[in-house]
């Protein structure tokens, strides 16, 4: 993330903290911006400013997994390191056996794996309570 | 107030995850805004965030 990109975000955390100050603040960063890198960004308004961390999610593309683990491997990983929860979106759309590959491959990267669907709605009731309670 | 961070490729359904959170955490009262780069996924529709009483901030090339 560039200098300018990651004070103009720490500034608008800061605003939105102050005003409207929500329960909750919902960060959609670029796809190129790697967990950590949010991590360290997002921490630094609280030198002025108090408010709660995390947790810090990454969806990973049930479907289109495969493809991205072959081509953009660095980039997942960047995604998946540090990050409190990992879930794979669109879980419905794909066999189970498929599941099991990704569940396979990831494991070791993270400790867990949450199956996500939002058309269903399965998984979202455990990613809100990590997200209350993280 | 506490930050939630959805990280992921692009198409990978992080405004779909925001969006159904915002839904499920806003019908037990509380309150959301959100930080979206200018590439968003795709764009929060008015009515949902004039439904939802959502914020919606976003920033350059981030």
């Amino acid at each position: 993330m560039g200098c300018s990109t990651a004070t103009s975000l720490v500034t608008g955390i800061k605003k939105i903290r102050r005003n409207p100050n929500p329960d909750f603040l919902f960060i959609e960063p670029s796809e190129m911006v790697v967990t950590q890198e949010m991590r360290n960004v997002t921490a630094m308004g609280r030198r002025d400013v108090a408010y709660d961390l995390g947790p810090f999610i990454t969806l990973v593309d049930g479907p289109g997994f495969q493809a991205v683990w072959r081509e953009r491997q660095p980039l997942l990983l960047g995604h998946i390191a540090g990050s409190d929860l990992v879930a794979v979106s669109r879980a419905d759309l794909i066999a189970a056996e498929k599941m099991a590959e990704i569940v396979n491959t990831l494991t070791g990267y993270c400790n867990d794996v949450l199956r996500l669907s939002a058309r269903s709605g399965s998984g979202l009731e455990e990613v809100v309570k990590i997200v209350r309670g993280a | 107030m506490k930050i939630v961070t959805i990280a992921g490729v692009q198409g990978s359904g992080k405004t779909t995850l925001i969006r159904e959170l915002i839904a499920l955490l806003g019908a037990q009262g509380s309150r959301a805004a959100v930080i979206v780069n200018e590439e968003g996924e795709e764009p929060y529709a008015q009515s949902f965030l004039e439904a939802q009483g959502v914020e919606i901030f976003q920033i350059r090339g981030g």
